[in-house]
């Protein structure tokens, strides 16, 4: 259990951050409507994540499928900032 | 959803409900009274002083003088003045004052002045609607100790980002109850059979989780955003704004009015022709918050704010410097700023300020029903425990499990208990009274808990504590009239009611701890035995809802 709780606490934190990220990266709207949206859908998907993580039977699966979520969107975060 | 998902996920609902139990239900039953907290100040404070609403005679030049004669504000901190409002009748005046330490030895000796290398003291003065000072605030801190219980557990300095934790795990708990329980959600919406204990506390459970779950995914959110908001905030300022912190606090439309410091004495003077300007400048908004920068000195600035009354969650404010009068800030360009508009909005939701006291009550009554949701997730865990057979028992774990429910739970509500008693018997003249009072409530806390450990008939002692609890805060309100009903009357009278509502909300929660015991203790363990209550077969429920032809085999 504590596996699974470490796996969706520290992957799921880096997934919200970087979901939220690129959300304000990519839409096109004013600042500070862009940061609140961000605040809005960070905590949420944070708990989320570790709510998916528990839902592995294995902990080995729940690092790998967050692990796989993870990647793209960290992907997407270093493309959208050098682009900048 | 697969049935091992949802097993999974069900073991995980039970574990972190477990985990974190003790430390949300703190936070509920502190955050459920702190909704009362300023009727709480006033309750404990109030019937000590005359109460008069001689609001216009109010001046706060005349008052900073006074401030000023009898002591030496400390220029580099706070000094904040709140007028008094329809709810709370007298006023007050926070400020640091300064403590000259080695070579000053005409300087007088305080009680406070216990830590010689701090260079200031806080100080609280309670002050008349005519503007008299009538006495020291910090002895009457009753209501903000159990709202800083809620916040921060008493904890420097890590307790806010603790509590955090705690309540990122608590909105993983609901949202994983929503998951587990989505199927049944609407079939079984009123369902509560009252016969079976076990059905008893599981439909409890969900009735409660379910009808209350708006309100318990807004203070999920709404806590982790004052908590845990820094996270987020670093990661802003770090990703898209290169570390300039000051650039994303202008985006979230913070606004710095800062004057540096000219080190030449100045004394604060000219604050009511100020005031006067400042209720033209800000129009409809009541001004409740004045503030004082570098108190003293030539830079010194002074902020009146308040709420715009028109408009829902909206905060205004108008910034001076002193000497010349001339402004510095007027909330206009940011006032309906997303960022800043929204964060109003969320703490208002949280402290349920926006309508009255009828939104307050609902929220207490749903605070204290979510402690009721711990307290039943809690119970099913020790029926689940207590029916594996003895050699896969963990003994201590199970004992530790039933210590953290009947002394963490039960004594949280017996040491608030002894410290509204404390709050009404020890006498206000007693120095560090406040203090005395936090320490007493950690012990009676600390004491409940090695008591729950010791005694083994866990059952008979939980129904017994539960009762004196619901005797100690029935006496409460026999107190207060044995001992101040004058002082209560004059309170009447002047139109305020904060000792009734207080006294409400302690009866109302007796009757709760005398229900539960004689409902919920005096047959539970019996129960137990009997019938037995298993997280495979809560899981297995939910399973069979989902995919009627899977049996899951345990």
């Amino acid at each position: 259990m504590w596996s699974r709780t470490f796996a969706g606490f520290l992957l799921g934190l880096l997934i919200s951050i970087s979901v939220v990220l690129n959300l304000n990266l990519l839409l096109p709207i004013k600042e500070d409507t862009m940061l609140l949206i961000g605040l809005l859908c960070a905590f949420p998907i944070w708990a989320g994540m570790q709510v998916w993580a528990y839902s592995f039977p294995s902990a080995k699966k729940a690092w790998l499928k967050l692990t796989f979520v993870l990647a793209p969107s960290a992907l997407l975060n270093l493309l959208l900032l050098s682009l900048r | 959803m697969k049935r091992d998902a949802l097993k999974a996920l069900t073991n995980a609902h039970a574990w972190v409900g477990l985990i974190i139990s003790t430390i949300l239900f703190i936070i509920f039953f502190a955050g459920s009274l702190s909704l009362f907290r300023e009727d709480i100040i006033s309750w404990e404070r109030d019937p000590y002083f005359t109460v008069s609403d001689d609001v216009e005679n109010f001046s706060f030049d005349a008052l900073i003088s006074q401030v000023t004669q009898d002591y030496k504000v400390h220029t580099h901190g706070y000094f904040i003045l709140q007028r008094p409002t329809a709810e709370q009748p007298s006023s007050n005046i926070y400020f640091e004052e300064e403590i000259v330490t080695q070579g000053n030895l005409g300087f007088k000796q305080d009680s406070q002045l216990e830590d010689p290398v701090d260079d200031h003291i806080d100080r609280h003065l309670i002050i008349s609607p005519d503007g008299t000072i009538l006495g020291d605030g910090n002895a009457f801190d009753w209501g903000n100790f159990l709202y800083h219980l809620h916040y921060n557990l008493h904890i420097p300095q890590v307790g806010l980002y603790f509590v955090g934790l705690v309540t990122l795990f608590f909105f993983v708990a609901l949202l994983s109850g929503v998951v587990i329980h989505w199927r049944k959600i609407i079939s079984k919406f009123f369902q509560y059979r009252k016969d079976g204990n076990k059905d008893k506390l599981l439909d409890a459970h969900n009735l409660i989780g379910v009808m209350g779950l708006p309100f318990h995914i807004m203070y999920a959110f709404s806590g982790l955003v004052f908590n845990l908001l820094i996270v987020y905030q670093i990661s802003y300022a770090v990703a898209l704004y290169g570390g300039d912190q000051a650039k994303l606090f202008k985006a979230a439309g913070v606004v710095d009015v800062h004057i540096e410091e000219t080190n030449i004495a100045v004394p604060v003077q000219g604050i009511d022709k100020l005031y006067l300007t400042a209720k033209e400048s800000l129009g409809e908004v009541a001004i409740t918050r004045i503030s004082i920068d570098h108190f003293g000195d030539e830079s010194a600035s002074v902020t009146f704010r308040g709420d715009d009354k028109s408009q829902f969650s909206t905060r205004k404010e108008v910034t001076y410097h002193i000497v010349s009068g001339r402004e510095l800030y007027l909330t206009k360009n940011n006032y309906d700023n997303d960022i800043r508009g929204g964060l109003a909005v969320i703490a208002s939701l949280h402290f349920g300020d926006f309508a009255g006291y009828s939104l307050r009550i609902l929220f207490f009554v749903l605070g204290i029903g979510t402690c009721y949701i711990i307290l039943t997730g809690n119970l099913m865990w020790l029926q689940k425990r207590a029916n594996l057979r003895s050699e896969k028992q963990n003994k201590f774990g199970l004992r530790l499990v039933k210590a953290m429910t009947t002394g963490g739970f039960i004594g949280t509500i017996f040491a608030t208990a002894v410290g509204f008693l404390c709050a009404r018997l020890l006498p206000i003249e007693l120095v560090d009274r406040s203090d005395l009072i936090g320490q007493i409530f950690f012990a009676c806390l600390a004491a409940s808990l090695i008591a729950s450990l010791l005694i083994k008939a866990q059952q008979q002692f939980a129904a017994i504590f539960l009762k004196i609890t619901a005797l100690a805060l029935a006496m409460i309100p026999v107190l207060d009239w044995l001992m101040l009903s004058q002082g209560i009357v004059v309170m009447f009278k002047a139109g305020h009611f904060d000792v009734v509502i207080v006294e409400v909300m302690l009866l109302s929660l007796a009757l709760c701890c005398w229900l539960v015991s004689s409902r919920l203790f005096s047959s539970t363990e019996t129960v137990v035995n009997e019938q037995p209550i298993s997280l495979n077969e809560l899981a297995e429920n939910s399973i069979a809802e989902v995919m009627p032809s899977v049996k899951v085999i345990s």
